[in-house]
């Protein structure tokens, strides 16, 4: 499944970025792991499902980095794989990429195990 | 000593290189290969001759001779055989009128079998054929004489019947293959002139002189209806036309024997010609042979019905065969009829490689020789055969998305292996093939010598994760109702070609159960497959919407 690497890739000046979408939910599945609280987590997920169904970015980002906003736990990789790609993400991949993160916050789930 | 031994082998590999030459074999261009085996066909329908024994024995005499026996015998039996022969004729009488034609069918055979096993080397070639030509027409008229007036006029455009044509014609043969051929028109072939008829025959064949006017032994359309004719060609002014001189050096026979023998090749079954052709004699003849035996014992004779006899046949043929029998170059050519010297409704099938490629494979090919239901009109349902479109290259998920439709409104029961083989089969061959555009104009990548076999793996691997992965979204909810609100809401989504909505209620369902949606298993199926995949998600989809139709009760 190689195609499927780079989903998105763009030259700007002379870089190449590219967004990865597994790098992507790999640092929220690393991120969330810190997180106990399953019920905050349900809820988060639903505040976003809600804000990708009507493609709305901007509330989408605003409840995501609000979640984030905490210091002293260990978001560091996730905010630097957003620093980096959500500003260059091309209006098409939103959907894809907001899922990823979505999915990688619901594989931290703790799920009664 | 050792030097004789040296000579004698070399001897021996000039001698069977020779041979080898005159061996017939097929010359990769359909048209002339379509005749080779016409000629092939002929010889065994009129002798019961194997394939090698044909194969040694091509002699333009005999095949003057053969030629004529199996056109007057064709023709005969088409001509009773005709639909409208008859009009009027009372019940109790029509069964006595079938035994008629019953035992002129058996009198015409054995007339033939009697000249054939004489073959009396005293007599001219050409008078023995006028021979039987005249014991069969009066055969005929012999028979159909006290049926006179219950006969149809629906010969010669409606104007004569059987009798009144058989007593006019003088060859009885008939093949509006070669309507151009001037000597066969109905007023150069009447009775009386049968000894004119051959000799033009015998100067076609032995001379090549086909035609009165411009290149006498011109490869047009005098000789073949798929070509155009000598003054339509376009580039007669720059180059000369073909003659059939040029074309035996390309065969190393007569080509003339090739190319009347061509439309004897094609399979009369339904409402079409039908040959299949690859570019392997053997292949090519067991496979034509075949579909020939099965149509003679097919009991439904609707054209869907021979078009998966055909099919069935040659797929037959390739697993059979499997690492012998090569898969490129193989078409199904068609002709409807022939009208007003045109050939109508042409058409030529392809298999593509890759398809031919998958179908090797026995179990993907025993999940996609299935008939599905996928839709319903005016309380029938429809059905579709996934093999038939599968090898034509038309795509599977509409039909499978019909399928689920039907399914998920509890009309039918759905096929849920099948559907998932054919889901899986066609969302990896659009990767493949997403993959090779990408490489186009990247001549010798990785792909260049076409991976087939590694995309066959792929399927399987595939098939064996999505399966067991998949099916865990059945644990969505204890309950069957719930499964099924979920799945037509899925199904909705997915038929509004609408990812975002798919994934939004798939995962707000899922997000209620926390304990499903930590499953790593099927978590990370859903990212791979359906995420992150742009090129066929909506297969994946549908199979997530079809696993939770499963373990329904009726």
């Amino acid at each position: 499944m190689n195609e499927n690497v780079y989903y998105w890739q763009k030259v700007m000046g002379n870089k190449v970025v590219s967004l990865e979408l597994w790098k992507l939910k790999n640092a929220v599945e690393d991120s969330f792991q810190h997180e106990k609280s399953d019920n905050y987590k349900q809820k988060l997920v639903y505040n976003l499902l809600e804000r990708v169904r009507n493609n709305d970015q901007k509330e989408f980002f605003y409840i995501l980095l609000r979640a984030l906003n905490k210091p002293k736990e260990n978001f560091k990789e996730l905010w630097k794989e957003l620093k980096e790609k959500y500003d260059v993400m091309p209006e098409e991949a939103f959907i894809n990429f907001a899922y990823s993160i979505i999915i990688g916050i619901m594989a931290t789930y703790s799920g009664g195990e | 000593m050792l030097e004789a031994i040296k000579m004698l082998g070399e001897y021996e590999t000039a001698k069977s290189e020779e041979e080898q030459n005159h061996l017939l074999q097929f010359t990769g261009n359909w048209f002339i290969d379509a005749g080779v085996l016409g000629f092939v066909n002929l010889m065994e329908e009129v002798y019961g001759w194997d394939l090698k024994e044909i194969v040694r024995s091509i002699d333009r005499e005999k095949f003057y001779y053969t030629y004529f026996i199996y056109y007057i015998k064709k023709t005969t039996f088409d001509w009773i055989n005709r639909q409208d022969l008859s009009k009027g004729i009372d019940e109790d009488k029509k069964s006595e009128f079938n035994k008629t034609k019953e035992n002129l069918f058996k009198e015409i055979e054995k007339i033939i079998e009697k000249i054939l096993k004489s073959n009396s080397k005293d007599k001219n070639v050409k008078e023995q054929i006028i021979e039987v030509n005249d014991s069969i027409r009066k055969a005929i008229k012999d028979s159909f004489k006290e049926y006179k007036d219950y006969l149809k006029k629906s010969f010669s455009n409606n104007k004569k019947t059987i009798l009144q044509k058989i007593d006019e014609i003088g060859i009885i043969i008939n093949e509006p293959f070669f309507q151009n051929l001037n000597f066969l028109n109905p007023t150069k072939n009447k009775k009386g002139k049968e000894i004119e008829v051959l000799n033009a025959f015998e100067k076609m064949i032995f001379e090549y002189k086909i035609k009165d006017k411009l290149t006498k032994n011109a490869l047009d359309k005098t000789i073949s209806k798929y070509l155009f004719s000598e003054e339509e060609f376009t580039n007669i002014p720059y180059c000369k036309i073909q003659t059939l001189n040029d074309l035996d050096k390309l065969t190393n026979y007569p080509s003339i024997i090739f190319l009347l023998s061509f439309p004897i090749v094609f399979n009369r079954i339904f409402d079409r010609n039908i040959f299949f052709y690859t570019n392997n004699l053997e292949s090519c003849y067991h496979i034509n042979k075949n579909i020939k035996i099965r149509i003679g014992k097919a009991e439904n004779r609707s054209s869907d019905a021979i078009f998966k006899i055909t099919w069935e046949s040659i797929i037959d043929y390739i697993t059979e065969q499997k690492g012998i029998f090569s898969l490129e170059n193989m078409y199904l050519i068609e002709y409807e009829n022939i009208q007003q010297q045109n050939l109508i409704g042409v058409e030529y099938i392809g298999i593509p490689k890759l398809q031919a490629s998958i179908l090797l494979d026995d179990t993907i090919r025993e999940n996609l020789n299935r008939s599905i239901q996928y839709r319903k009109i005016k309380k029938q349902f429809e059905w579709k055969w996934l093999l038939e479109e599968f090898i034509k290259g038309k795509p599977l998920y509409p039909i499978i998305l019909g399928h689920i439709n039907l399914a998920l409104n509890e009309e039918i029961i759905p096929n849920l292996s099948t559907c998932l083989y054919s889901l899986i089969l066609e969302a990896n061959m659009s990767e493949f093939k997403a993959e090779k555009e990408k490489q186009n104009g990247n001549l010798f990548s990785e792909n260049y010598f076409d991976n087939y076999k590694s995309l066959i793996n792929e399927i399987k691997e595939d098939l064996r994760f999505t399966s067991f992965k998949a099916s865990l979204i059945n644990q969505i909810s204890k309950d069957m109702d719930t499964k099924k609100r979920i799945a037509r809401e899925l199904f909705n989504a997915l038929k509004a070609r609408d990812k975002n909505i798919f994934l939004n209620i798939l995962l707000k369902n899922m997000n209620e159960d926390k304990k499903l949606y930590s499953n790593d298993n099927l978590n990370s199926w859903i990212f791979e497959k359906i995420i992150k995949n742009d090129i066929s998600f909506e297969m994946y989809c549908l199979i997530l919407v079809m696993n939770l139709l499963r373990g329904e009760k009726r």
